[in-house]
């Protein structure tokens, strides 16, 4: 991870850098900005869990970072990845940085597959597609052992999936993702739509995968308390910005952000007697991105809000060691 | 003491089969006057279908619910019992795009014919919800209104009702993460006011910190542990429970133990305690003999005595 | 609450309307429409009735064959009939086919497909093997068969239409409330109590009826057009004008070889127009029916 954000060097060694990035959608009723001034560092092996709300931006910042974008779409900004500037590549070249560099597992896990295709072909076609296995034998053959490496057994491959559990089909997604051994791993919500236990098991997978061959992951979700123990850092988003940002434990345990704080509240520490019988939440709803309020964008929520909240919104600003939060509070 | 309160519903070895699946197999339970219930399990654990049934929408198949201060009574008469409410896990969906709020809200009342003071009563439902002023909402539409709105929608469409117990299927699942908290805090205030009755079915132990007085939890079509909120979440007996919040992220205090497979094909309950299959206290090898074979072998209930509150040979203190 | 619900109903009226105002196609359809209705209102102050006659015509002096230039705004035909007469008495005849036969068409085609949708089970089997029974029976045919055993006039032909081509609306219907029968708030008002009728009249034909609505609308030009055909084949009314008969006589009667372009091309671009004026209305409507369309989401 690269430091404050202010820093705007920019050293070749980190395997993915996001510079000012910038997204709007044109919609029928105007622009509809997504993402608001975006900029993050990963080194290889790094962990960032992106957190938000519906709306906040975390979903298309992930689809730009595969330029899986909605054609129409207004960017700017830059996303290099492994030194290439990826909305400079040719098509050619963008097929190669996606699979090969960095992958995606979306939510959703029954959408993502084709139902009419066995599993097992569906993990090989990126491998052929890419020629990283020049023969579907060899192809096969790595596929097999992918599923090994994500739990499932190798007679699976045949399986169509209607035939598999959510569990089965999310770790079928991973294998897939994996199939051209990106360096860089994307997790869009994958454990959302999936029961408790099953939540465990894909996350104790993504953990073990990630110790054993030094995957660099950007996991996205709205449960912040997943994200703490899952990554070794943590950026927050509100209104398409990243509001605050550190390493996982510390923004989890003490936010500096308010919203932060809201969002962490959110879900309780069982155990803890100050959360019993006593819910907290933020009034009010997260903002539309095509009707973003004055000022800062949270403020109409903020528990803290002064006057000169409504017209200034904040960049991000140190907030301690390695830390960064958007408030003028700060 | 709230236990010789008169339970607002029983329910009484409740089974309910899907052909030869067994969705719910032998539950028992109670909820109390004025308690928060919390109905904990994963998808395929029965609690959604044990919660229709209470609502009176699915038919059991053995057992008896009873409703309080009336005798047994046929399931379809249940559903128009105004005592009974639901709210539910989408609130987007619960409301008809084409009807106003307070259609939505009125629906009830027009159902049962009930037309007098309308106006007044749909406002006060509103209000009590938290939508103030009520008449700015009688006009619009569900989508002119947020998400959380909506739920509190939801909820003044069952409170027009005057209910004494409140059904919620997962309440909170689908709201964002900053919602949630205004809605538990609505409900647990509900029940505080006016002394209603609320069964939440949910796979969110934080939900059941945060509102339950009691917690049940349900694995494959039947209960296996129950107690007060504490018992159950800070001393778990059951050692499925102790998997389930051994992963929770909000508690780390506890090794994480992360449990295999998935819950098991209700067509194919397996013999003995049906857990032993997935069990980290039978499969560690550590149990007396003993008690393993009767974890393969018989079926343990669910037996409350001092201190105990699970359905698992292996903590029972009498088997030991 | 009548008061109330008085004010809201003229508010979605109103905000329908505004929509409507607010499409461009959807004005275009209104404005052509409102042409035809006009001229099919106004045909006594149009043309006279008699000019239908042949016996009047040939009396009148009429020419034979002639063009607009020599006669009355679109000529005359083969019996000296005004072209004009025809074209004005027809668009009533047309209208009036096509929208009777759809009312009968949607109301069956709503009807059984709310039935089948929402009742389910055996009924729904039944009610959907009738209705792909008519469906799979060759259309023309079948409106051939039933136009001559019951005769050629104007009420049996609206019959055929309705009862030959309501199936595609049952289905359409039917497929629309097994979906709005899943929601959430169908299930919420069952949980309240409510019967059958309730919820039909409350939340499926609610969430249905734009949906009917644009069907209507775009079985309009349908109706008309197998008015034309049924007209055209010779199975039309005798006794009136229609669009369809004016074609099928012209036909018949060698306008095109004649190079009488007189003769058709009034009936057939006043199809071709009524029909492109009800698909665009249609269209129009669908969408604001159905948010999603105009929203491009």
């Amino acid at each position: 991870m690269g430091g404050a954000p202010n820093n705007v060097t920019e050293t070749p060694e980190f395997l993915l850098s996001v510079r000012d990035l910038n997204i709007t959608y044109q919609t029928t009723r105007g622009p509809v900005p997504a993402v608001r001034g975006v900029s993050f560092d990963l080194e290889s092996g790094d962990s960032l869990g992106l957190a938000g709300e519906s709306g906040c931006g975390k979903s298309t910042l992930a689809a730009a970072l595969l330029r899986l974008l909605p054609p129409g779409t207004t960017t700017s900004g830059e996303v290099t990845i492994d030194g290439q500037d990826l909305f400079s590549l040719s098509p050619g070249g963008l097929r190669a940085v996606r699979w090969t560099k960095e992958s995606i597992v979306f939510q959703g896990a029954l959408h993502a597959l084709n139902p009419v295709q066995t599993v097992g072909r569906q993990v090989c076609e990126p491998m052929l597609v890419h020629e990283t296995e020049v023969s579907q034998k060899a192809a096969t053959e790595k596929s097999r052992n992918l599923f090994e490496r994500v739990g499932l057994t190798a007679d699976k491959l045949d399986y169509y999936p209607h035939q598999l559990s959510g569990g089965q089909r999310q770790r079928v997604l991973i294998a897939m993702a994996l199939a051209c051994d990106p360096d860089l791993l994307i997790a869009d919500e994958p454990t959302t739509a999936l029961d408790l236990m099953v939540q465990a098991q894909v996350l104790a997978l993504i953990e073990e995968l990630r110790r054993e061959s030094a995957l660099t992951l950007i996991f996205i979700t709205h449960d912040l308390s997943v994200l703490a123990y899952v990554c070794e850092r943590l950026a927050i988003m509100y209104a398409g910005r990243i509001v605050e940002e550190g390493p996982s434990l510390e923004v989890f345990r003490q936010p500096a952000h308010p919203y932060t704080r809201a969002l962490a509240a959110a879900f309780p520490t069982i155990g803890d007697p100050s959360s019993r019988l006593s819910p907290t939440g933020l009034g009010g709803d997260p903002p539309t991105p095509g009707a973003l309020p004055q000022g800062c964008p949270f403020h109409p929520r903020c528990p803290l809000a002064e006057d000169r909240c409504q017209d200034e919104e904040p960049g991000l600003r140190v907030a301690g060691a390695s830390r960064a939060a958007a408030c003028v509070l700060i | 003491m709230r236990t010789d309160l008169n339970p607002i519903v029983s329910v009484d070895e409740v089974s309910i089969f899907f052909g030869s699946a067994r969705a719910v197999d032998g539950v028992s339970l109670e909820v109390l006057p004025g308690e928060v219930l919390a109905l904990v399990g994963e998808s395929g654990s029965g609690k959604t279908t044990l919660i229709r049934a209470i609502q009176g929408l699915q038919q059991v198949s053995g057992g008896s619910i009873r409703h309080r201060e009336r005798p047994e009574q046929e399931s379809t008469d249940l559903r128009a019992d105004s005592g009974v409410q639901m709210i539910f896990q989408d609130p987007t969906g619960a409301l008809n795009p084409r009807q106003t709020i307070y259609d939505i809200v009125a629906e009830g009342l027009r159902i049962r014919r009930d037309g007098t003071d309308e106006e007044k009563r749909v406002g006060d439902a509103l209000a009590r919800a938290g939508l103030r002023p009520p008449e700015r909402f009688f006009p619009m539409f569900p989508h002119q209104i947020s998400g959380g709105q909506r739920q509190r929608v939801v909820i003044a469409g069952a409170m027009v009702m005057n209910p004494i117990l409140l059904l919620a299927d997962e309440p909170v699942a689908s709201l964002d993460a900053s919602i949630r908290g205004e809605i538990l805090a609505l409900m647990r205030q509900l029940v505080d006011d006016t002394g209603l009755s609320i069964l939440a079915v949910t796979h969110d132990l934080g939900l059941a910190w945060n509102i339950a007085d009691r917690v049940a939890v349900m694995y494959l079509g039947r209960i296996v542990e129950i107690g007060t909120t504490e018992q159950i979440l800070e001393n778990p007996q059951h050692p499925y429970t102790r998997a389930l919040l051994s992963v929770v992220p909000e508690t780390r205090r506890m090794e994480q133990q992360i449990l295999q497979g998935e819950i098991p094909d209700s067509k194919r309950i397996p013999a003995g305690c049906r857990f032993h299959p997935r069990c980290p206290l039978y499969r560690s090898g550590d149990l007396d003999e003993g008690i393993a074979a009767r974890c393969t072998t018989e079926d343990p209930h669910l037996m409350l005595g001092a201190g105990w509150h699970a359905a698992c040979w292996a903590v029972d203190p009498q088997t030991k | 609450m009548t008061s109330i619900a008085n004010r809201r109903r003229r508010a979605t009226m109103g905000r329908v309307w505004k929509q409507f105002r607010g499409s461009r196609q959807g004005m275009i359809g209104m404005t052509v429409l409102l042409v035809f209705v006009t001229m099919a209102l106004a045909a006594p102050l149009l043309a006279d009735v008699r000019e239908l006659n042949p016996v009047f015509a040939r009396a009148a002096g009429n020419p034979q064959w002639a063009p607009p230039s020599e006669f009355g705004p679109l000529g005359t035909d083969h019996l000296r009939r005004s072209v004009w007469a025809q074209f004005v008495w027809g668009s009533r005849v047309s209208l009036f086919v096509g929208l009777a036969a759809t009312v009968l068409t949607i109301f069956i085609g709503s009807v059984v497909g709310i039935v089948s949708g929402f009742v389910g089970g055996r009924l729904d089997a039944v009610l959907m093997r009738v209705t792909e029974w008519f469906l799979v029976i060759p259309f023309l045919p079948l409106a051939i068969v039933l136009a001559s055993v019951l005769g050629r006039n104007i009420w049996n032909i609206i019959f055929v239409i309705g009862v030959t081509s309501w199936p595609s609306t049952a289905r359409l219907v039917r497929a629309q409330v097994l979906t709005v029968k899943q929601r959430l708030f169908v299930d919420r008002s069952r949980s309240l109590g409510a019967s059958g009728f309730h919820l039909v009249g409350r939340h499926i034909l609610p969430n249905v009826s734009g949906l009917i609505l644009a069907n209507a609308t775009l079985a309009v030009p349908i109706s008309i057009l197998t008015e034309t055909t049924l007209a055209f084949l010779g199975l039309g009314d005798p006794s009136s004008a229609s669009w369809g008969k004016t074609l099928e006589e012209a036909f018949v009667n060698g306008a095109i070889i004649r190079n009488a372009w007189w003769y058709f091309l009034p009936a057939g671009l006043g199809i071709l127009a009524v029909v492109l004026a009800f698909t665009l209305i249609g269209r129009t409507l669908e969408e604001i029916a159905d948010p999603r369309l105009s929203q491009g989401r």
